[in-house]
Protein backbone atom coordinates (compact mmCIF):
# COMPACT_ATOMS: atom_id res chain seq x y z
CA UNK A 1 0.00 0.00 0.00
CA UNK A 2 1.58 3.23 -1.20
CA UNK A 3 2.27 5.88 1.83
CA UNK A 4 0.11 8.57 -0.27
CA UNK A 5 -3.20 7.75 -1.10
CA UNK A 6 -3.52 11.09 -3.47
CA UNK A 7 -0.78 12.64 -5.27
CA UNK A 8 -1.88 15.46 -7.49
CA UNK A 9 1.02 16.92 -9.89
CA UNK A 10 0.62 20.30 -11.82
CA UNK A 11 -3.04 19.44 -12.23
CA UNK A 12 -5.07 21.16 -14.59
CA UNK A 13 -8.43 21.24 -16.11
CA UNK A 14 -9.77 23.20 -19.15
CA UNK A 15 -12.61 23.47 -20.55
CA UNK A 16 -14.30 24.28 -24.07
CA UNK A 17 -16.68 26.83 -23.94
CA UNK A 18 -20.67 25.64 -23.35
CA UNK A 19 -21.88 26.19 -27.14
CA UNK A 20 -25.77 26.21 -27.69
CA UNK A 21 -27.96 25.61 -31.05
CA UNK A 22 -26.12 26.21 -34.45
CA UNK A 23 -23.26 26.91 -32.76
CA UNK A 24 -22.36 23.75 -31.67
CA UNK A 25 -22.77 21.76 -34.42
CA UNK A 26 -20.72 24.71 -36.27
CA UNK A 27 -17.84 24.28 -33.60
CA UNK A 28 -18.36 20.68 -32.24
CA UNK A 29 -14.60 20.68 -31.29
CA UNK A 30 -13.62 24.46 -30.01
CA UNK A 31 -10.14 23.97 -27.98
CA UNK A 32 -10.69 24.49 -24.29
CA UNK A 33 -10.58 27.73 -22.94
CA UNK A 34 -12.02 27.74 -19.69
CA UNK A 35 -9.92 27.09 -16.61
CA UNK A 36 -11.46 25.20 -13.92
CA UNK A 37 -7.94 23.81 -12.15
CA UNK A 38 -4.86 25.77 -12.51
CA UNK A 39 -1.90 23.93 -11.38
CA UNK A 40 -2.96 22.05 -8.29
CA UNK A 41 -0.30 19.56 -6.45
CA UNK A 42 -0.75 18.09 -3.05
CA UNK A 43 -0.82 15.08 -1.32
CA UNK A 44 -2.95 13.14 0.65
CA UNK A 45 -1.94 10.43 3.17
CA UNK A 46 -3.25 7.45 3.48
CA UNK A 47 -5.82 7.58 5.82
CA UNK A 48 -6.07 10.99 5.91
CA UNK A 49 -9.12 13.43 5.75
CA UNK A 50 -8.66 16.33 3.62
CA UNK A 51 -11.90 18.62 3.11
CA UNK A 52 -12.06 20.37 -0.37
CA UNK A 53 -13.70 23.91 0.43
CA UNK A 54 -13.95 26.79 -1.94
CA UNK A 55 -16.89 28.74 -3.53
CA UNK A 56 -19.16 27.64 -5.95
CA UNK A 57 -17.09 27.16 -9.33
CA UNK A 58 -13.97 27.07 -7.78
CA UNK A 59 -13.10 23.69 -9.35
CA UNK A 60 -14.44 20.77 -6.16
CA UNK A 61 -16.58 18.95 -8.32
CA UNK A 62 -14.28 19.03 -11.30
CA UNK A 63 -11.24 17.74 -9.25
CA UNK A 64 -13.33 15.08 -7.69
CA UNK A 65 -14.23 13.85 -10.99
CA UNK A 66 -10.85 13.50 -12.26
CA UNK A 67 -10.14 11.59 -9.24
CA UNK A 68 -13.25 8.98 -9.81
CA UNK A 69 -12.05 8.41 -13.68
CA UNK A 70 -15.04 10.76 -15.08
CA UNK A 71 -12.96 13.37 -16.58
CA UNK A 72 -9.94 13.69 -18.08
CA UNK A 73 -7.39 16.01 -16.82
CA UNK A 74 -5.51 18.55 -19.52
CA UNK A 75 -2.83 18.75 -18.12
CA UNK A 76 -0.46 16.82 -14.94
CA UNK A 77 -1.86 14.19 -13.20
CA UNK A 78 -3.92 12.56 -10.54
CA UNK A 79 -2.57 9.36 -8.67
CA UNK A 80 -4.72 7.90 -6.65
CA UNK A 81 -3.67 4.60 -4.05
CA UNK A 82 -0.85 4.42 -6.47
CA UNK A 83 -2.71 4.39 -9.89
CA UNK A 84 -2.64 7.15 -12.48
CA UNK A 85 -6.46 8.35 -13.05
CA UNK A 86 -5.45 8.29 -17.24
CA UNK A 87 -3.38 5.30 -17.75
CA UNK A 88 -4.90 2.82 -15.09
CA UNK A 89 -8.93 3.89 -14.66
CA UNK A 90 -9.56 0.48 -13.95
CA UNK A 91 -7.36 0.15 -11.29
CA UNK A 92 -8.06 3.49 -9.79
CA UNK A 93 -12.28 2.38 -9.39
CA UNK A 94 -11.33 -0.72 -7.88
CA UNK A 95 -9.85 1.79 -4.98
CA UNK A 96 -12.11 4.57 -4.54
CA UNK A 97 -15.79 4.73 -3.54
CA UNK A 98 -17.71 7.73 -4.76
CA UNK A 99 -20.80 9.63 -3.85
CA UNK A 100 -21.46 12.98 -5.63
CA UNK A 101 -24.09 14.11 -3.41
CA UNK A 102 -27.09 13.77 -6.01
CA UNK A 103 -30.23 12.18 -4.93
CA UNK A 104 -30.65 10.19 -8.03
CA UNK A 105 -28.36 7.29 -9.69
CA UNK A 106 -30.67 4.11 -8.29
CA UNK A 107 -32.92 2.33 -10.91
CA UNK A 108 -36.76 3.83 -9.58
CA UNK A 109 -38.12 0.10 -9.94
CA UNK A 110 -35.92 -2.12 -8.17
CA UNK A 111 -35.26 -2.32 -4.24
CA UNK A 112 -32.79 -0.31 -2.19
CA UNK A 113 -30.88 -3.99 -1.90
CA UNK A 114 -31.29 -5.26 -5.35
CA UNK A 115 -30.03 -1.83 -6.56
CA UNK A 116 -26.75 -2.44 -4.18
CA UNK A 117 -26.39 -6.15 -4.92
CA UNK A 118 -26.55 -5.12 -8.46
CA UNK A 119 -23.89 -2.44 -8.00
CA UNK A 120 -21.79 -4.18 -5.72
CA UNK A 121 -21.33 -6.90 -8.62
CA UNK A 122 -20.31 -4.63 -10.42
CA UNK A 123 -17.58 -3.79 -8.24
CA UNK A 124 -16.80 -7.43 -8.52
CA UNK A 125 -17.52 -8.33 -4.94
CA UNK A 126 -19.24 -11.81 -4.05
CA UNK A 127 -22.34 -12.57 -3.12
CA UNK A 128 -21.57 -13.38 0.40
CA UNK A 129 -19.47 -9.86 0.93
CA UNK A 130 -22.01 -7.77 -0.48
CA UNK A 131 -24.90 -9.07 1.73
CA UNK A 132 -22.57 -9.15 5.19
CA UNK A 133 -21.59 -5.00 4.06
CA UNK A 134 -25.23 -4.58 3.17
CA UNK A 135 -26.22 -6.07 6.74
CA UNK A 136 -23.42 -4.49 8.62
CA UNK A 137 -23.69 -1.12 6.95
CA UNK A 138 -27.46 -0.49 6.54
CA UNK A 139 -27.24 -0.82 9.94
CA UNK A 140 -24.50 1.45 10.49
CA UNK A 141 -26.32 4.09 8.35
CA UNK A 142 -30.00 3.64 9.71
CA UNK A 143 -31.06 1.73 6.45
CA UNK A 144 -32.44 -1.70 7.79
CA UNK A 145 -36.37 -0.74 7.12
CA UNK A 146 -35.49 0.51 3.64
CA UNK A 147 -33.46 -1.82 1.92
CA UNK A 148 -36.73 -3.60 0.51
CA UNK A 149 -38.50 -1.05 -0.66
CA UNK A 150 -38.35 0.37 -4.32
CA UNK A 151 -35.87 3.41 -4.91
CA UNK A 152 -39.02 5.42 -6.26
CA UNK A 153 -40.51 5.20 -2.41
CA UNK A 154 -37.44 6.57 -0.72
CA UNK A 155 -36.88 9.93 0.33
CA UNK A 156 -34.20 12.09 -1.05
CA UNK A 157 -32.49 12.19 2.23
CA UNK A 158 -32.48 8.05 1.86
CA UNK A 159 -31.58 8.09 -1.21
CA UNK A 160 -28.20 9.95 -0.14
CA UNK A 161 -27.74 7.53 2.69
CA UNK A 162 -28.19 4.56 0.15
CA UNK A 163 -25.84 6.14 -1.88
CA UNK A 164 -23.17 6.51 0.44
CA UNK A 165 -23.54 2.97 1.36
CA UNK A 166 -22.60 1.75 -2.00
CA UNK A 167 -19.93 4.42 -2.13
CA UNK A 168 -18.55 2.18 0.95
CA UNK A 169 -19.94 -1.35 0.00
CA UNK A 170 -16.58 -2.87 -1.95
CA UNK A 171 -14.55 -0.75 0.98
CA UNK A 172 -12.60 0.93 -1.01
CA UNK A 173 -9.33 2.39 0.06
CA UNK A 174 -9.99 6.02 -0.82
CA UNK A 175 -13.71 7.76 -0.21
CA UNK A 176 -14.42 10.55 -2.33
CA UNK A 177 -17.79 12.76 -1.48
CA UNK A 178 -18.97 15.54 -2.84
CA UNK A 179 -20.89 17.37 -0.52
CA UNK A 180 -22.17 13.98 1.29
CA UNK A 181 -24.51 15.51 3.61
CA UNK A 182 -26.22 18.05 1.51
CA UNK A 183 -29.90 16.46 1.52
CA UNK A 184 -29.70 14.78 5.17
CA UNK A 185 -31.63 16.04 7.99
CA UNK A 186 -29.66 17.77 10.95
CA UNK A 187 -29.65 14.58 13.09
CA UNK A 188 -28.94 12.30 9.45
CA UNK A 189 -25.90 14.59 8.88
CA UNK A 190 -24.55 14.53 12.37
CA UNK A 191 -25.08 11.15 12.59
CA UNK A 192 -23.41 9.85 9.12
CA UNK A 193 -20.15 12.42 10.23
CA UNK A 194 -19.94 10.56 13.44
CA UNK A 195 -20.15 7.17 11.56
CA UNK A 196 -16.87 8.51 8.78
CA UNK A 197 -15.23 9.65 11.83
CA UNK A 198 -15.40 6.24 13.94
CA UNK A 199 -16.05 3.53 11.14
CA UNK A 200 -14.53 4.76 8.11
CA UNK A 201 -11.70 6.92 9.33
CA UNK A 202 -10.77 5.65 12.67
CA UNK A 203 -11.67 2.01 12.25
CA UNK A 204 -11.22 1.22 8.53
CA UNK A 205 -8.30 3.70 7.91
CA UNK A 206 -9.90 4.73 4.69
CA UNK A 207 -8.51 8.24 3.19
CA UNK A 208 -11.18 10.19 3.07
CA UNK A 209 -11.26 13.28 0.38
CA UNK A 210 -14.31 15.26 0.07
CA UNK A 211 -16.22 18.58 -1.17
CA UNK A 212 -18.29 20.48 1.46
CA UNK A 213 -19.77 23.83 2.40
CA UNK A 214 -20.23 22.83 6.03
CA UNK A 215 -17.51 24.68 8.11
CA UNK A 216 -19.18 22.24 10.92
CA UNK A 217 -18.37 18.89 9.33
CA UNK A 218 -14.72 19.93 8.08
CA UNK A 219 -13.87 20.82 11.63
CA UNK A 220 -15.35 17.71 12.36
CA UNK A 221 -13.41 14.78 10.06
CA UNK A 222 -10.57 17.10 7.88
CA UNK A 223 -7.43 16.53 9.25
CA UNK A 224 -6.35 19.41 6.58
CA UNK A 225 -8.19 21.52 4.38
CA UNK A 226 -7.40 22.25 0.58
CA UNK A 227 -8.70 26.04 -0.33
CA UNK A 228 -9.45 26.36 -3.95
CA UNK A 229 -10.73 29.83 -5.71
CA UNK A 230 -10.70 30.02 -9.23
CA UNK A 231 -9.29 26.44 -9.86
CA UNK A 232 -6.17 27.58 -7.92
CA UNK A 233 -4.80 26.11 -4.65
CA UNK A 234 -4.28 29.09 -1.96
CA UNK A 235 -3.95 27.07 0.91
CA UNK A 236 -3.66 23.45 2.08
CA UNK A 237 -3.20 22.61 6.08
CA UNK A 238 -4.70 22.08 9.37
CA UNK A 239 -8.17 24.21 10.24
CA UNK A 240 -5.77 24.97 12.69
CA UNK A 241 -2.70 26.50 11.23
CA UNK A 242 -5.14 28.13 8.84
CA UNK A 243 -6.89 30.09 11.56
CA UNK A 244 -3.61 30.35 13.06
CA UNK A 245 -1.84 32.07 9.93
CA UNK A 246 -4.84 34.21 9.49
CA UNK A 247 -5.28 34.87 12.86
CA UNK A 248 -8.97 34.08 12.27
CA UNK A 249 -11.24 32.93 15.39
CA UNK A 250 -12.89 30.86 12.87
CA UNK A 251 -12.33 28.73 9.85
CA UNK A 252 -15.12 30.31 7.79
CA UNK A 253 -13.43 33.75 9.21
CA UNK A 254 -10.00 32.39 7.85
CA UNK A 255 -11.37 31.50 4.24
CA UNK A 256 -12.66 34.40 3.63
CA UNK A 257 -9.44 36.10 4.33
CA UNK A 258 -7.47 33.80 2.52
CA UNK A 259 -9.70 34.28 -0.62
CA UNK A 260 -9.93 37.91 -0.55
CA UNK A 261 -13.91 37.40 0.20
CA UNK A 262 -16.17 39.52 2.57
CA UNK A 263 -18.52 37.87 5.21
CA UNK A 264 -21.40 39.60 5.49
CA UNK A 265 -23.68 39.55 7.92
CA UNK A 266 -26.28 36.51 7.02
CA UNK A 267 -23.24 34.35 6.17
CA UNK A 268 -21.58 34.43 9.38
CA UNK A 269 -23.27 30.87 10.26
CA UNK A 270 -22.25 27.92 10.19
CA UNK A 271 -22.13 27.19 6.58
CA UNK A 272 -20.73 29.29 3.31
CA UNK B 1 -14.43 -13.67 -21.34
CA UNK B 2 -16.34 -15.76 -18.21
CA UNK B 3 -16.25 -12.59 -16.24
CA UNK B 4 -17.49 -10.19 -19.53
CA UNK B 5 -20.20 -13.20 -19.56
CA UNK B 6 -21.06 -12.71 -15.86
CA UNK B 7 -21.19 -8.95 -16.27
CA UNK B 8 -23.60 -8.86 -19.51
CA UNK B 9 -25.72 -11.30 -17.37
CA UNK B 10 -26.10 -8.95 -14.58
CA UNK B 11 -27.36 -6.52 -16.92
CA UNK B 12 -29.60 -9.02 -18.55
CA UNK B 13 -30.81 -9.57 -14.78
CA UNK B 14 -31.39 -6.36 -13.75
CA UNK B 15 -33.41 -5.49 -17.08
CA UNK B 16 -35.66 -8.65 -16.49
CA UNK B 17 -36.12 -7.71 -12.75
CA UNK B 18 -37.13 -4.27 -13.45
CA UNK B 19 -39.55 -5.37 -16.57
CA UNK B 20 -41.60 -8.11 -14.08
CA UNK B 21 -41.88 -5.11 -11.84
CA UNK B 22 -44.50 -3.82 -14.79
CA UNK B 23 -47.48 -6.22 -14.52
CA UNK B 24 -49.91 -5.85 -18.17
CA UNK B 25 -47.29 -4.94 -20.61
CA UNK B 26 -46.27 -8.09 -21.77
CA UNK B 27 -50.20 -9.24 -21.95
CA UNK B 28 -50.89 -5.91 -24.05
CA UNK B 29 -48.14 -6.09 -25.92
CA UNK B 30 -49.57 -9.94 -26.81
CA UNK B 31 -52.86 -8.45 -27.66
CA UNK B 32 -51.56 -5.28 -29.85
CA UNK B 33 -49.60 -8.21 -31.47
CA UNK B 34 -52.90 -9.48 -32.65
CA UNK B 35 -54.64 -6.51 -33.79
CA UNK B 36 -51.21 -6.11 -35.97
CA UNK B 37 -51.40 -9.13 -37.34
CA UNK B 38 -55.20 -9.03 -37.78
CA UNK B 39 -54.77 -5.85 -39.63
CA UNK B 40 -51.97 -7.02 -42.22
CA UNK B 41 -54.06 -10.11 -43.02
CA UNK B 42 -57.18 -7.90 -43.86
CA UNK B 43 -54.97 -5.05 -45.85
CA UNK B 44 -53.22 -8.12 -47.51
CA UNK B 45 -56.59 -9.84 -48.57
CA UNK B 46 -58.11 -6.13 -49.45
CA UNK B 47 -55.03 -5.86 -52.15
CA UNK B 48 -54.43 -9.53 -52.86
CA UNK B 49 -54.75 -10.48 -56.93
CA UNK B 50 -52.87 -12.78 -59.03
CA UNK B 51 -51.06 -10.30 -60.47
CA UNK B 52 -50.05 -8.67 -57.17
CA UNK B 53 -48.69 -12.59 -56.43
CA UNK B 54 -46.93 -13.46 -59.70
CA UNK B 55 -45.10 -10.27 -58.64
CA UNK B 56 -43.88 -11.50 -55.02
CA UNK B 57 -40.43 -12.57 -55.75
CA UNK B 58 -40.76 -14.60 -52.54
CA UNK B 59 -44.09 -15.96 -50.15
CA UNK B 60 -47.18 -17.22 -51.36
CA UNK B 61 -49.25 -14.37 -49.94
CA UNK B 62 -48.78 -11.01 -49.75
CA UNK B 63 -49.71 -11.09 -46.39
CA UNK B 64 -46.71 -13.43 -45.20
CA UNK B 65 -44.73 -11.18 -47.58
CA UNK B 66 -45.32 -7.85 -45.66
CA UNK B 67 -45.74 -9.45 -42.47
CA UNK B 68 -41.74 -10.99 -42.64
CA UNK B 69 -41.12 -7.46 -43.44
CA UNK B 70 -42.84 -5.63 -40.29
CA UNK B 71 -41.02 -8.05 -38.36
CA UNK B 72 -37.61 -7.60 -39.55
CA UNK B 73 -37.92 -3.76 -39.18
CA UNK B 74 -39.06 -4.24 -35.49
CA UNK B 75 -35.45 -6.08 -35.25
CA UNK B 76 -34.14 -3.42 -37.51
CA UNK B 77 -35.22 -1.00 -35.13
CA UNK B 78 -34.01 -2.83 -31.95
CA UNK B 79 -30.74 -3.08 -32.98
CA UNK B 80 -30.17 0.35 -34.55
CA UNK B 81 -32.11 2.07 -31.54
CA UNK B 82 -31.29 -0.42 -28.03
CA UNK B 83 -27.56 1.06 -27.99
CA UNK B 84 -28.35 4.77 -27.69
CA UNK B 85 -31.87 4.84 -25.76
CA UNK B 86 -29.72 2.46 -22.85
CA UNK B 87 -27.10 5.36 -22.67
CA UNK B 88 -29.91 7.93 -22.79
CA UNK B 89 -32.37 6.05 -19.90
CA UNK B 90 -29.04 5.83 -17.69
CA UNK B 91 -28.10 9.46 -18.56
CA UNK B 92 -31.59 10.30 -17.75
CA UNK B 93 -31.73 8.38 -14.22
CA UNK B 94 -28.50 9.53 -13.16
CA UNK B 95 -27.24 5.89 -12.86
CA UNK B 96 -24.58 6.26 -15.85
CA UNK B 97 -22.27 8.01 -13.31
CA UNK B 98 -22.40 5.07 -10.49
CA UNK B 99 -22.22 2.65 -13.43
CA UNK B 100 -18.98 4.41 -14.55
CA UNK B 101 -17.08 4.38 -11.05
CA UNK B 102 -17.09 0.59 -11.29
CA UNK B 103 -15.37 -2.10 -13.02
CA UNK B 104 -17.42 -2.36 -15.70
CA UNK B 105 -16.29 -0.17 -19.00
CA UNK B 106 -18.68 1.90 -21.13
CA UNK B 107 -18.97 -0.58 -23.92
CA UNK B 108 -19.78 -3.52 -21.57
CA UNK B 109 -22.72 -1.55 -19.67
CA UNK B 110 -24.06 -0.99 -23.33
CA UNK B 111 -23.82 -4.37 -24.98
CA UNK B 112 -25.02 -5.60 -21.62
CA UNK B 113 -28.41 -3.14 -21.30
CA UNK B 114 -28.71 -4.57 -25.18
CA UNK B 115 -29.63 -8.15 -24.15
CA UNK B 116 -33.23 -7.25 -22.90
CA UNK B 117 -34.23 -5.21 -25.71
CA UNK B 118 -33.33 -8.04 -28.08
CA UNK B 119 -34.60 -10.46 -25.95
CA UNK B 120 -38.03 -9.13 -25.55
CA UNK B 121 -38.31 -7.70 -29.72
CA UNK B 122 -37.55 -11.84 -30.11
CA UNK B 123 -40.49 -12.66 -28.00
CA UNK B 124 -42.52 -9.83 -29.66
CA UNK B 125 -42.06 -11.21 -33.03
CA UNK B 126 -42.55 -14.82 -31.82
CA UNK B 127 -46.11 -13.43 -30.74
CA UNK B 128 -47.02 -12.00 -33.89
CA UNK B 129 -45.76 -14.87 -36.17
CA UNK B 130 -47.49 -17.17 -33.68
CA UNK B 131 -50.68 -15.53 -34.31
CA UNK B 132 -50.47 -15.19 -37.46
CA UNK B 133 -49.73 -18.72 -37.94
CA UNK B 134 -52.66 -19.80 -35.97
CA UNK B 135 -55.62 -17.89 -37.22
CA UNK B 136 -54.27 -16.38 -40.75
CA UNK B 137 -52.76 -19.41 -42.44
CA UNK B 138 -49.13 -17.83 -42.45
CA UNK B 139 -46.83 -20.14 -43.23
CA UNK B 140 -44.21 -20.97 -40.72
CA UNK B 141 -44.29 -24.88 -41.14
CA UNK B 142 -42.35 -23.95 -43.81
CA UNK B 143 -39.72 -22.30 -41.85
CA UNK B 144 -35.85 -23.47 -42.19
CA UNK B 145 -35.39 -22.21 -38.37
CA UNK B 146 -31.27 -22.39 -38.17
CA UNK B 147 -31.57 -20.29 -41.61
CA UNK B 148 -33.94 -17.72 -39.90
CA UNK B 149 -31.49 -17.52 -36.57
CA UNK B 150 -28.66 -17.51 -38.48
CA UNK B 151 -30.31 -14.29 -40.49
CA UNK B 152 -31.09 -12.76 -37.27
CA UNK B 153 -28.35 -12.82 -35.86
CA UNK B 154 -25.99 -11.57 -39.32
CA UNK B 155 -28.63 -8.76 -39.07
CA UNK B 156 -27.89 -7.93 -35.18
CA UNK B 157 -24.26 -7.93 -35.73
CA UNK B 158 -24.67 -5.94 -39.10
CA UNK B 159 -26.92 -3.31 -38.19
CA UNK B 160 -25.74 -3.07 -34.43
CA UNK B 161 -22.46 -1.64 -35.56
CA UNK B 162 -25.00 1.38 -36.54
CA UNK B 163 -26.24 1.49 -33.26
CA UNK B 164 -23.00 2.12 -31.39
CA UNK B 165 -22.67 4.55 -33.91
CA UNK B 166 -25.86 6.62 -33.29
CA UNK B 167 -24.79 6.21 -28.86
CA UNK B 168 -21.55 8.01 -30.17
CA UNK B 169 -23.45 10.46 -31.60
CA UNK B 170 -25.63 10.65 -28.94
CA UNK B 171 -22.51 11.35 -26.55
CA UNK B 172 -21.27 14.07 -28.34
CA UNK B 173 -24.50 15.56 -29.37
CA UNK B 174 -26.80 14.71 -26.18
CA UNK B 175 -29.64 14.21 -28.77
CA UNK B 176 -31.01 12.32 -32.07
CA UNK B 177 -30.09 8.99 -34.14
CA UNK B 178 -29.14 9.64 -37.28
CA UNK B 179 -28.75 6.32 -38.11
CA UNK B 180 -32.06 4.91 -36.98
CA UNK B 181 -33.17 8.07 -39.41
CA UNK B 182 -31.24 7.00 -41.97
CA UNK B 183 -31.39 3.49 -42.10
CA UNK B 184 -35.15 2.78 -41.12
CA UNK B 185 -35.83 6.09 -43.66
CA UNK B 186 -34.33 4.56 -46.64
CA UNK B 187 -35.11 0.98 -45.89
CA UNK B 188 -39.18 1.62 -45.79
CA UNK B 189 -38.83 2.74 -49.02
CA UNK B 190 -35.88 1.20 -50.30
CA UNK B 191 -35.78 -1.99 -48.37
CA UNK B 192 -38.33 -4.01 -49.84
CA UNK B 193 -40.30 -4.10 -46.67
CA UNK B 194 -43.91 -3.92 -47.97
CA UNK B 195 -42.97 -3.84 -51.67
CA UNK B 196 -40.47 -5.40 -53.78
CA UNK B 197 -37.79 -3.21 -54.99
CA UNK B 198 -38.36 -4.48 -58.56
CA UNK B 199 -41.55 -1.57 -58.77
CA UNK B 200 -39.07 1.37 -58.10
CA UNK B 201 -37.37 3.28 -60.31
CA UNK B 202 -33.95 2.03 -61.55
CA UNK B 203 -32.06 5.37 -59.39
CA UNK B 204 -34.26 3.56 -56.60
CA UNK B 205 -33.41 0.01 -57.63
CA UNK B 206 -29.64 1.36 -57.49
CA UNK B 207 -29.88 2.92 -53.71
CA UNK B 208 -31.84 -0.55 -52.52
CA UNK B 209 -29.22 -2.76 -54.35
CA UNK B 210 -26.52 -0.46 -51.90
CA UNK B 211 -28.76 -1.02 -48.89
CA UNK B 212 -27.55 -4.38 -46.92
CA UNK B 213 -31.29 -4.36 -45.59
CA UNK B 214 -32.41 -5.66 -49.00
CA UNK B 215 -30.10 -8.77 -48.55
CA UNK B 216 -30.99 -9.18 -45.07
CA UNK B 217 -34.75 -8.87 -45.95
CA UNK B 218 -34.56 -11.66 -48.78
CA UNK B 219 -32.57 -13.39 -46.76
CA UNK B 220 -35.40 -13.48 -44.13
CA UNK B 221 -38.50 -14.33 -46.06
CA UNK B 222 -36.36 -17.12 -48.11
CA UNK B 223 -35.59 -18.98 -44.99
CA UNK B 224 -38.90 -18.11 -43.12
CA UNK B 225 -41.32 -18.36 -46.15
CA UNK B 226 -39.94 -20.81 -48.41
CA UNK B 227 -37.24 -22.96 -46.16
CA UNK B 228 -34.40 -22.04 -47.55
CA UNK B 229 -30.71 -23.70 -46.92
CA UNK B 230 -27.96 -22.37 -45.40
CA UNK B 231 -26.08 -22.55 -48.64
CA UNK B 232 -29.30 -20.81 -50.61
CA UNK B 233 -28.60 -17.59 -48.40
CA UNK B 234 -25.31 -17.55 -47.98
CA UNK B 235 -24.28 -14.70 -50.21
CA UNK B 236 -26.67 -11.95 -48.39
CA UNK B 237 -25.37 -14.15 -44.94
CA UNK B 238 -21.88 -13.20 -46.28
CA UNK B 239 -22.86 -9.45 -47.01
CA UNK B 240 -24.24 -9.20 -43.74
CA UNK B 241 -21.39 -10.32 -42.19
CA UNK B 242 -18.78 -8.71 -44.20
CA UNK B 243 -20.90 -5.46 -43.49
CA UNK B 244 -20.13 -5.76 -39.54
CA UNK B 245 -16.71 -6.60 -40.13
CA UNK B 246 -16.41 -3.39 -41.73
CA UNK B 247 -18.71 -1.47 -39.20
CA UNK B 248 -18.06 -3.07 -35.68
CA UNK B 249 -14.22 -2.16 -35.47
CA UNK B 250 -15.21 1.32 -37.05
CA UNK B 251 -17.55 1.90 -34.33
CA UNK B 252 -15.94 0.62 -31.56
CA UNK B 253 -13.45 3.25 -31.89
CA UNK B 254 -15.52 6.06 -33.30
CA UNK B 255 -17.52 5.38 -29.83
CA UNK B 256 -14.39 5.02 -27.76
CA UNK B 257 -13.11 8.11 -29.27
CA UNK B 258 -16.34 9.63 -28.32
CA UNK B 259 -16.16 8.79 -25.13
CA UNK B 260 -12.59 10.48 -24.61
CA UNK B 261 -13.73 13.46 -25.80
CA UNK B 262 -16.93 13.86 -23.55
CA UNK B 263 -14.23 13.04 -20.63
CA UNK B 264 -12.00 15.74 -21.91
CA UNK B 265 -15.12 18.53 -22.61
CA UNK B 266 -17.20 17.14 -18.92
CA UNK B 267 -19.92 16.66 -20.80
CA UNK B 268 -20.28 12.58 -20.31
CA UNK B 269 -23.09 13.01 -17.94
CA UNK B 270 -24.71 16.04 -19.17
CA UNK B 271 -28.06 15.95 -20.86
Amino acid sequence: MPDSAIILDSLEKWFPPALGGWKAYLQPFHAPTSPALRGISLQVKQGEAVALLGANGAGKTTLLRILATLLLPTRGSATLAGHDAVREPAEVRRNIGYHAGSDLGFYARLTGRQNLQFFGRLHRQTDEFITRRIGSLSEQLGLQNSLDRQARTLSSGTIQRLSLLRALLHQPNVLLLDEPTRSLDAIAAAQFRQFLKTEVLARQGTSLFFASHTMQEIEMLADRVVILEEGKLLAFDTPAALRGATASPSLEEAFARITGRRLQPAQESASL
Amino acid sequence: MKQLLRDLLLFFQRDLRIASTYRSPFILEAIEALFGATTFYYVARFVDSPALRAALPQGKTYFAYSLVGFVFFDYLNAALDTFDRSLQEARDAGTLEPLLVTQVSLPVILVGSAFYPFAATTLRIAVYLGWAAAFFEFPLRAANWPAVIAVLVATLLAFSGLGVLSAAYLLLFKRGNPAKWLILGVSSIAGGMLFPVDILPPWLQFVAHLNPVTYALDAMRGALLEGASLSAIARPLLLLLAFAAVLMPFSTVAFSWALRRTKVTGTLTHR
